[in-house]
């Protein structure tokens, strides 16, 4: 029971940082009907500015909030040169240009600073433990799961009660609609690329703190985790989004303790195997996601 | 007030709108009626700003607004009514509200939003309830209500009575009339041609696309072949203007 | 009529693949070229190119065809590459590097040739079986399902060490000596291709990738076209993939990771999907142009060395092509549409005549609506409708906007499942996917024209008649070339769909299902937004089509002008229920009509009362 207990909380530890992601993914499809796979890039762009300001001296306390912002103005500048020109274009094309720019940055980084990794140092406290009954905790365990329930809260709460957030909301339902009510249509969307690069630049942060690393392909396994569990939660739902990321991160904890139990040592990188396998399933079942949200077709 | 000139529109190779003129002055109600797929639509998004049209102009109190985006047409004064509602039915009537008096300062959208219930009673009820719950004729009531959340100046409505039950439609109508005797600028579009022309003061015939009748409504209630030049009877193919056409 | 069709098959295969095989012949020979007195590096690069042909002509078959986008097809070239390795290594390395190999496979030693063969086989069951797990989706799902799939195959291949070494790879695979055995392959990819794209399940898939509704309206089983298309391509990209481990000599599963499926998609993204010529263009400029920005980053005459130009170069290319022609640099174009044209291969025209009138008059099929109504949620769109249509009948269906006209035809089309009611078709009830109801012999139209956009015109009705030629043929051929001649579209048989104007379109359209030869037509507002002159020629137009195929009509519009001319019958509809029915002059004096269209008469008319 105290294993089962302590996976489930590295499991939600885990999967509430997706989830910070994955509303990002879903927020940008809901007003776009874009995924964008481009979006790990901005944990990159924090990473390294965190890089360069880090081993300068400087201190966690300013490279937080610098990190956040440059995540957002980042997400908002993409959209504005790159994702702009190809509003209402098919889903394929949009598909591959958010593809495209993925590796394209990928291959900046990798041209411009170099391939290797580059390390910093982690602030010392995330990582002191503490016991709670007979439950391990680690300081950034907490944190994490504290500023994620914390901004999915405040998120929620702009989109419940904020005019941006009526606006980001009618938008995803009925663009030209939320136009003749005289939400501005450029408004909108750089609204949603600013608040989904908000939330990736939080996740950055507090990924960043954990792992100390900075590398050119570093926003790719996140972003595929953030786009998995927006697919399983429905996109464009964002309740759908917290719940897949949930789903995923405690998947993931899970499959890997039975997969090591039942296939030994060797399997434990099969792990993302079966979860991926588990994941198609569900394309299989519900290929519309968890919950539901619908676009008929008019014929 | 609102003057539409020559205005043409296409969708990719079909010309939608052939060089359309009509003009709406203040105060006046004003009907447009046609059969569906005439094109009455195309001109309201194209007047609205959804569409941008291949000639043509259309100005709104001396000023050529011909291709503004809708949302500063909304500003101008400008509201539509959208065909089929088009209300936000994740969002509550509140909500649909809130949002559509954007362009509105904070305090009269909340002096606003606390007439408006009073006008529509039946958003006081479903105040919290979300939209996708409301009837037919809830919901229109809903979507008028929010195009007066901008207090227009014009207020354009694209076939109110679409889906309505014969009551829900007297009650549009009804209101239509108490608008108008409220001063406000009305542009009606409506397939329920006799009612339209009974509460208005002009009207103009659209058919495939173009204008085909246009002068007091009275007068052109009486037309003995309204019904023709309305669905294109064969007497009607080629018509022209008020008169008739010849075959 | 069989012999015309396959020997038009032949004839286009074999002119597309003479085609592209010229154009790898001109890649060839310039790469020969330059790899003389070049490097081995150069002859490697060649070689590189030629295996990622194989790769990419096998995605093709399927993204191509199919329109579906798959990030997974290079699972299927590990699998075939495992496979040949498992097999073909020989007994005593395999004892070295694999000791704990179960079933056996230590002992087994075969002829490589015999071992790619199986390779294949095993890439071509396992795109069976995914393509059993895919049959239902489509869209994005689809996608995310070939990325598990690659990313399963993935794990397996790095975390089996016991069967596969994991990242310490399986060495000693036998080399590829000679290069002949690439070049039979690319042949071969090219062949298979070039077969697949003009055959019939190749074309039926096309359709689907332009349409779906409009596919399965006309009778196409989108299910088994991409099962096709998938089965077809694995074999393909298996093949490629086991090529690739046997010049390297060695299977890892780096040869086969998502980041090498991103640029075998490039490839054919850049080139263009559609054709084998988008493929091979797309292969090559992507193969040499990551190898000339490779060979900048080594820092050639003096200037730095920088990491990342071949990834650079691949992005910047994609994007570019991406942002300014989507369809690829090629677009449609094929080289075999050169070949085409020097082999005079392809029509061959009017080599029957249609039989006329034949057909629903004489089998006597009804369409027959009982009761038929369909209700969403709380709101009931069609409501008990009850309907008959005799067979050769011209029947009009009109009502004000929101009636319930279009989704009638839904019903009947099977777009929309019935909550009510039930319908047939000659006392067979009409039931099942619209795929399956328009084989019985229903045929329609859409109100949102949708034509196959990228398909010839003359393609549009073409498939549309091979489908009948599949799925009905009891009944006697419908001859294309008539159909497009009576249509007014004879001369415009070779332009894209799109590129043709409104009116021509939706004549496109009626053709189109008429192609199907069906007992009944069903069109949704053919005249819509048509002049009336436009609108009158349409009147002679549906009833000569109509005729040629025997087939009755069912006609939803609003222009009464036109109904009144054209119909036998005509049927109105308001909220969803019938409220009249009759002869048009009978339903013109109606007065439930004239007030449903014009509003009830609520008031006398007076005279506007408010003053302002």
């Amino acid at each position: 029971m105290t294993g089962f207990v302590q996976n489930l909380i590295d499991g939600l530890g885990n999967g509430s940082t997706y989830a910070l992601m994955a509303v990002g993914v879903s927020l940008i499809f809901g007003v776009m009907h874009l995924v964008n796979f481009a979006h790990g890039e901005l944990l990159t762009v924090a990473a390294y500015m965190t890089y360069f300001l880090q081993t300068r001296g400087t201190s966690w306390w300013i490279i937080v909030p610098l990190a956040i912002t440059t995540a957002m103005v980042t997400s908002m500048g993409v959209e504005a040169v790159a994702f702009r020109r190809i509003r209402g274009a098919n889903p394929f094309t949009l598909l591959l240009t958010s593809f495209a720019l993925e590796i394209l940055s990928h291959a900046c980084w990798k041209l411009f600073v170099g391939s290797e990794r580059k390390q910093f140092d982690k602030p010392g406290w995330a990582f002191n433990t503490f016991q709670v009954g007979p439950f391990l905790f680690e300081v950034w365990d907490v944190a994490a799961i504290v500023t994620t329930i914390v901004c999915l809260t405040a998120t929620a709460w702009i989109l419940r009660n904020t005019l941006f957030g009526l606006a980001i909301r009618a938008s995803a339902e009925d663009f030209d609609a939320a136009r003749l009510m005289g939400v501005k249509a450029n408004r909108v969307i750089s609204g949603a690329f600013a608040l989904a690069g908000v939330l990736a630049g939080i996740f950055a942060a507090l990924s960043l703190m954990r792992t100390g690393l900075a590398e050119p392909r570093m926003g790719a396994n996140p972003l595929l985790k953030a786009v998995l569990a927006a697919i399983i939660g429905g996109l464009g739902s964002l309740q759908g989004a917290v719940v897949g990321g949930l789903a995923l991160g405690v998947a993931e904890v899970f499959v890997r303790g039975y997969v090591g139990d039942w296939f030994g040592s060797q399997a434990a990188g099969l792990t993302d195997g079966v979860v991926f396998a588990l994941i198609a399933l569900l394309f299989v079942v519900r290929p519309q996601g968890l919950f539901n949200v619908a676009t008929a077709e008019r014929v | 007030m609102l003057a539409v000139e020559q205005l043409t529109t296409r969708y990719g190779s079909l010309t939608a709108l052939h060089q359309a003129t009509l003009r709406v002055d203040e105060g006046e109600l004003i009907t447009l009626v046609g059969p569906n797929g005439a094109g009455k639509t195309t001109l309201l998004t194209t007047i609205t700003g959804l569409l941008r049209p291949a000639g043509g102009r259309v100005t709104f109190e001396g000023r050529d607004i011909t291709g503004w985006d809708p949302a500063r047409l909304v500003r101008a004064g400008l509201a539509l009514v959208p065909e089929r509602r088009r209300i936000f039915k994740d969002l509550t009537v509140a909500e649909n509200l809130k949002l559509a008096g954007v362009t509105a300062s904070a305090a009269d959208r909340r002096e606003r939003l606390a007439r408006l219930p009073e006008v529509f009673p039946i958003l006081r009820d479903r105040w919290s309830t979300a939209a996708g719950f409301l009837s037919g004729g809830e919901a229109q009531q809903l979507a008028v209500a929010r195009a007066l959340m901008s207090d227009p100046k014009l207020l354009l409505l694209d076939e109110p009575c679409l889906g309505l039950a014969p009551t829900m439609v007297d009650v549009v109508f009804d209101l239509l009339v108490d608008l108008r005797r409220q001063g406000r600028t009305i542009l009606v579009v409506e397939q329920q041609a006799r009612r339209a022309l009974s509460i208005a003061d002009r009207a103009y015939v659209l058919r495939t696309g173009r204008i085909v009748a246009e002068g007091p409504a009275a007068e052109l209630a009486r037309r003995a072949d309204l019904f023709e030049a309305y669905v294109g009877g064969a007497s009607a193919v080629g018509g022209g203007t008020a008169g008739g056409g010849a075959p | 009529m069989g012999n015309t069709r396959s020997s038009q098959f032949v004839s286009r295969t074999a002119a597309t693949a003479a085609g592209n095989l010229a154009l790898v012949a001109l890649v060839l020979g310039a790469g020969l070229v330059y790899g003389i007195g070049g490097s081995s590096a150069r002859e490697d690069l060649v070689t590189d190119a030629l295996i990622n042909l194989v790769i990419v002509i096998g995605l093709q078959v399927f993204i191509g065809n199919t329109g579906v986008l798959s990030f997974g097809h290079l699972a299927f070239g590990s699998i075939a590459a495992y496979t040949t390795a498992l097999l073909a290594v020989p007994a005593t390395r395999k004892e070295v590097l694999l000791p704990n190999a179960p079933w056996g496979i230590q002992g087994v030693e075969i002829n490589v040739l015999v071992a790619t063969l199986l390779g294949v086989a095993a890439a071509v069951v396992i795109g069976a079986l995914l393509g059993l797990v895919m049959a239902r989706t489509s869209g994005l799902a689809a996608t995310m399902i070939t990325l598990a799939f690659l990313f399963v195959t993935e794990a397996v291949a790095e975390n089996w060490i016991d069967l596969t070494n994991g990242a310490g790879s399986i060495s000693s695979v036998p080399r590829l000596e000679s290069r002949t055995w690439i070049l039979l392959a690319v042949a071969l990819a090219v062949a298979a291709a070039a077969a697949f794209r003009h055959s019939a399940i190749g074309r039926f898939a096309q359709a689907g990738r332009e349409d779906e509704l409009a596919a399965g309206a006309m009778g196409i089983d989108l299910r088994v076209t991409r099962f096709a298309a998938l089965v077809v391509s694995a074999g393909l990209v298996g093949l490629g993939g086991s090529m690739r481990s046997q010049s390297l000599g060695t299977v890892n599963p780096t040869q086969f990771s998502f980041e090498l499926s991103v640029i075998v998609l490039a490839m054919l993204v850049v080139g263009g999907m559609r054709t084998i010529s988008g493929a091979i263009v797309g292969t090559v400029l992507v193969t040499v142009g990551k190898d000339v920005f490779r060979w900048l980053g080594d820092g050639p005459g003096g200037l730095p060395t920088v990491e990342g130009m071949p990834d650079f170069f691949l992005a910047a290319l994609l994007l570019a092509v991406l942002l300014t022609r989507p369809s690829g640099l090629l677009g449609d174009w094929d080289a075999g549409q050169l070949a085409a044209r020097r082999l005079k291969a392809s029509e061959i025209r009017s080599a029957g005549r249609t039989q006329y009138g034949s057909g629903s008059s004489e089998s006597g099929s009804a369409l027959v609506a009982d009761g038929l109504g369909v209700t969403f949620g709380g709101f009931t769109a069609v409501d008990a409708v009850s309907l008959r249509v005799e067979p050769g009948e011209v029947r009009g269906l009109i009502g004000p906007n929101g009636a319930g006209k279009t989704t009638f035809v839904n019903l009947l089309t099977g777009m929309v499942p019935a909550t009510r009611g039930s319908a047939s078709l000659g006392g067979s009830p009409l039931a099942g996917a619209p795929h399956a109801i328009a084989r019985q012999g229903v045929a329609r139209t859409f109100q949102n024209l949708r034509v196959f956009a990228n398909l010839s015109v003359r393609e549009n009705v073409a498939v549309a008649a091979l489908s009948a030629a599949r799925h009905r043929a009891d009944r006697p051929p419908v001859d294309v070339d008539e159909l497009l001649a009576v249509s007014g579209l004879a001369d415009l048989a070779d332009r894209p769909a799109a590129t043709l104007d409104y009116g021509n379109q939706r004549r496109l359209e009626i053709a189109r299902a008429a192609a199907l030869r069906p007992e009944f037509l069903l069109l949704d507002e053919p005249t819509s937004g048509m002049s009336d002159t436009e609108s009158e020629a349409m009147i002679g137009h549906v009833r000569t089509v109509a005729g040629l195929v025997g087939a009755g009509v069912l006609v939803i519009d609003h222009d009464l002008g036109f109904i009144t001319s054209i119909c036998d019958r005509i049927t109105v509809l308001d909220h969803g229920e019938v409220i009249a029915e009759g002869t048009p002059a009978e339903v013109r004096a109606d007065p439930a009509v004239i007030a449903a269209y014009l509003g009830s008469q609520a008031d006398e008319i007076p005279a506007n009362e408010v003053q302002a």
